[in-house]
């Protein structure tokens, strides 16, 4: 199938120019890359603007409520192992309504990808600042918390034990469709992170400042190190691509003394047992 | 189950002396650590074992885990869902803990009573006099005045029960064998514990209670939703633990796998009830269960399942509300929320548990009702009915689940086309070829396309409605009365009152009682000709609200029925009732 057939006859209600044009186009371009069926495809989402996408794909699609869409997801995956399960959602419905589910899904690690686009603003609302808001700009446009720090969504899942983070910009089609591809390839709870900016409450000076700031990850990076991607996740700019791909082979990350070397928010990074456990 | 009978019991001394009874009533407290639960979980379970009836009620302090606890423990020869009002037998390991349960334990005039031989002090004044002299025996190890670890206080009592119940040692000696096969050096020190209770001959015998023989099977309301539920066809479980439902999940962990199914303890309750209308979404039939906090959490949900018509079931073990509430305490203060619960107009069902043995059935319906009617279908329990124990005959099941109408290719092509039969349409099971649509918690055409249009909505919500009319249709007979159909005064309640009014009515045949089943549709045709020739009729529940008089008052004309009503807490007794009717007719 081609791309263009995984679009249902809906026309999106997006402003033009947004950045969720592209996360439609580059998703359908990797389930066809994939080549999977479209009755064999579920996906979910919260409210929000990007949360409109699955009534745009060919698929089960659930257009579920503000927030909710990775429990949703993850029924529908449980009950249903045959379905390729995608969900999608913004940085309000992902990281601020939604948060508290995201952690317990990477526990789980239920086969799901979850591509959140980030414009760091509520669009669907009219421009207010959500959690990953740059507090530059909500001193700049007025908005409340300038004093509240953005989220590090990257650093956040890695350090929830996610076994796929990577990162990606709404503008970059041929980046973003490999990452989608990547991510839906991946045997576990897969994390894509897609920058964009809201072409309608943000001003095109700031959508000029994220794109100057991202890097493309070096091709000889080595994806399976967990110190590797968290230096990434932490690095002064955007690092782009996988930074994060938990080799199969390596048991899924759960917190606790015996995965002294896996991942896992705690023990700390670079803990050993001798230093946590003092004798 | 095991079918063999047990060794019969010694012939009493003077078998034409000893009385008969249809039914005793065991009043068991002690502090944490006596083993009160295990040994009143024991003799109910030795009781259907022989062939009684009964029910075992728990109560403990301001905690949930630790402190004092008391169970009441009513064994009869008829089947019976209501643990009684004075105490037969009352056993009491401390006389101190006795304090906690102020209006659970009631003494008459020939009840027996066992105390701490080291507790010289007279059991308090509120707990009724009893003519006999109390029975005091050693439980407690003393060294120089002061109770120091010794034989289990728990054990000592079995074999006084067994004494003053007329059953031989045998019947104990082996459940105690049954319970403790993996833990032998336990086991050793239970059976020796018992034989040196079993030596004390003088205790005083209760009237002989006689079973059938044949073993019965012991279940709580939360057991009995969990298995109900699984024979319904329940192929996907989420939920989040909470006070007095989280034995549904408990009994799921172990038994919904084994059937084919699948847990998940959620993050919370919203993840909870969003995971199972995913599975439901799935095609899958899937329920939760919680309590009025979690209820309250997933309220935006059952929206959801209604609008995108998903079916779902949710369990709600009612507790005493509002917030945080008392857990561990029944109420039926949910009623409301059930009913009216969540913004927007949609369609939902309730329906409402009365005990352990209807928990089944009620089960099966729910399943019914969610699934063919695609909504969310609420089932009321409430902490009474889930946490207690009662004796029943084996529960026979249904041989068919209730099916979803699934749609296949040549099926209509909108999904919420709104001509459906009741608003229904066929139900498209992810996977199915030619299928694929959106389901959406934001208003849509029929088929699955956001919109804004005010007409379109007013049609939705019209086609999504008519659910109810074919729902009521169904259930009109989904009620049940009590009582002769003559008696001239009503009662009007429901869910676990049940237990309590079906002993009422059996001791005042000038009653009838009217308990639905299903709360929302109403059965209301059903309830309007049984009033007919009542000359007095009350409504009657645990609600400061009255929140079920005022529901009821909402459908239909009730002047001159005389709501009777207090906060939840403890269940009400025969003798509060009796009370509260005479001082509402006065």
């Amino acid at each position: 199938m081609k791309p263009k057939d995984y679009r249902t006859a809906l026309e999106p209600v997006w402003c033009t120019g947004c950045g969720d044009f592209g996360v439609l186009k580059a998703l359908t371009q990797a389930l066809s890359d994939l080549e999977v069926p479209v009755e064999k495809l579920a996906v979910i989402s919260g409210i929000g603007c990007s949360s409109r996408l699955p009534g745009y794909v060919r698929s089960y699609a659930f257009n579920s409520v503000h927030g909710r869409a990775l429990p949703i997801a993850t029924g529908v995956k449980l009950a249903r192992p045959e379905m390729t399960t995608v969900v999608v959602g913004g940085d309000g419905d992902g990281f601020s309504i939604g948060l508290g589910h995201i952690p317990h899904c990477v526990r789980r690690d239920v086969d799901l990808t979850y591509a959140v686009l980030d414009n760091g603003i509520y669009g669907l609302t009219k421009g207010q600042a959500s959690p990953t808001t740059d507090p530059d700009l909500k001193r700049e446009l007025g908005l409340a918390g300038a004093a509240e720090r953005p989220l590090n969504p990257v650093l956040m899942l890695l350090g929830s034990g996610c076994g796929f983070v990577a990162r990606t910009h709404a503008g970059n089609m041929p980046h973003l469709r490999a990452m989608f591809r990547e991510a839906i390839r991946y045997p576990g709870f897969a994390f894509v992170h897609v920058l964009a900016a809201c072409v309608t409450y943000q001003p095109g000076s700031y959508a000029e400042s994220l794109w100057k700031r991202c890097t493309m990850i070096p091709d000889e990076y080595d994806a399976t190190s967990f110190e590797k991607a968290v230096e990434m996740a932490r690095a002064e700019r955007f690092m782009l691509g996988v930074l994060y791909r938990r080799p199969p082979e390596q048991k899924p990350a759960t917190a606790g003394p015996e995965e002294i070397h896996g991942v896992g928010i705690w023990p700390p990074v670079g803990a050993t047992s001798e230093s946590m456990f003092p004798v | 189950m095991n079918k063999t009978t047990v060794t019969p019991d010694p012939a009493p001394a003077d078998a034409v002396q000893a009385r008969a009874t249809d039914s005793l009533v065991l009043g068991i407290v002690g502090s944490g650590g006596d083993g009160v639960a295990l040994l009143g979980d024991l003799v109910l379970r030795m009781a259907a074992h022989r062939g009684l009836y009964g029910v075992l009620v728990q109560s403990y302090g301001p905690q949930i885990r630790g402190g004092e606890s008391a169970v009441v423990l009513r064994i009869a020869r008829e089947e019976t869902h209501y643990e009684g009002d004075e105490t037969d037998l009352l056993l009491c390991f401390r006389l101190a803990d006795l304090r906690r349960f102020q209006g659970s334990i009631r003494l008459h005039p020939g009840s027996i009573v066992v105390l701490e031989a080291a507790d010289a002090s007279d059991p308090p004044e509120w707990l009724g006099r009893s003519e006999l002299k109390p029975y005091r025996y050693p439980f407690a190890t003393m060294v120089d005045g002061q109770e120091v670890p010794g034989d289990p206080k728990n054990m000592m009592g079995l074999a006084l029960l067994c004494r003053a119940l007329g059953w031989g040692p045998e019947h104990a000696r082996h459940a105690l064998e049954k319970r403790f096969s993996h833990r032998p050096q336990v086991l050793e020190r239970n059976l020796t514990a018992f034989e040196r209770g079993w030596a004390a001959h003088d205790v005083p015998a209760l009237p002989v209670l006689h079973g059938h023989g044949v073993p019965l099977q012991v279940e709580t309301g939360n057991e009995a939703v969990a298995r109900g539920a699984i024979a319904a066809g329940l192929g996907f479980f989420a939920g989040y633990p909470i006070t007095p439902s989280s034995e549904i999940m408990e009994t799921l962990i172990e038994e919904l796998p084994a059937a084919g199914g699948r847990v998940v303890q959620a993050e919370d309750e919203i993840a909870a009830l969003g995971m199972v209308i995913g599975a439901s979404f799935g095609g899958v039939p899937a329920m939760t269960a919680t309590s009025g906090p979690g209820l309250s959490l997933m309220t935006e949900m059952l929206g959801l399942s209604s609008m995108a018509e998903i079916p779902a079931v949710v369990v709600d073990c009612q507790r005493v509300g509002p917030a945080t509430g008392m857990p561990s305490r029944t109420e039926q203060s949910d009623l409301f929320h059930a009913v009216y619960g969540g913004h927007g107009d949609f369609p939902r069902a309730v329906l409402g548990v009365f005990d352990t043995v209807h928990a089944r059935d009620v089960m099966f319906k729910a399943f019914h009702l969610a699934e063919a009617y695609q909504l969310p279908v609420l089932v009321l329990s409430d902490a009474y009915v889930a946490q207690r124990r009662q004796i029943r005959d084996a529960a026979v099941d249904r041989a068919e689940p209730p099916k979803r109408r699934a749609w296949k290719p040549g099926d209509a092509a909108a999904r919420f086309d709104v001509t459906g039969a009741h608003g229904v349409g066929a139900f498209r099971i992810p996977g199915t070829e030619g299928g694929t649509y959106m389901a959406a918690g934001i208003e849509h055409t029929a088929d699955g396309t956001p919109t804004s249009d005010t007409h379109t909505h007013h049609a939705m919500n019209t086609k999504r409605f008519r659910k109810l009319d074919g729902i009521a249709a169904e259930t009109g007979d989904w009620f049940r009365a009590l009582g002769r159909a003559d008696a001239p005064l009503g009662i009007i309640a429901w869910g676990s009152m049940y237990g309590l009014l079906f002993e009422w009515v059996r001791e005042n045949p000038e009653y009838r009682v009217f308990l639905p089943e299903i709360l929302h549709p109403f059965p209301l045709a059903g309830l309007t000709a049984w009033r007919r020739g009542l000359a007095k009729t009350w409504t009657l529940e645990l609600s400061f609200q009255r929140q079920f008089h005022r529901y009821l008052s909402s459908l239909t004309d009730l002047g001159g029925v005389i709501p009777i009503a207090r906060s939840g807490g403890l269940p009400l007794s025969t003798a509060e009732l009796s009370r509260m009717l005479t001082e509402a007719s006065s």
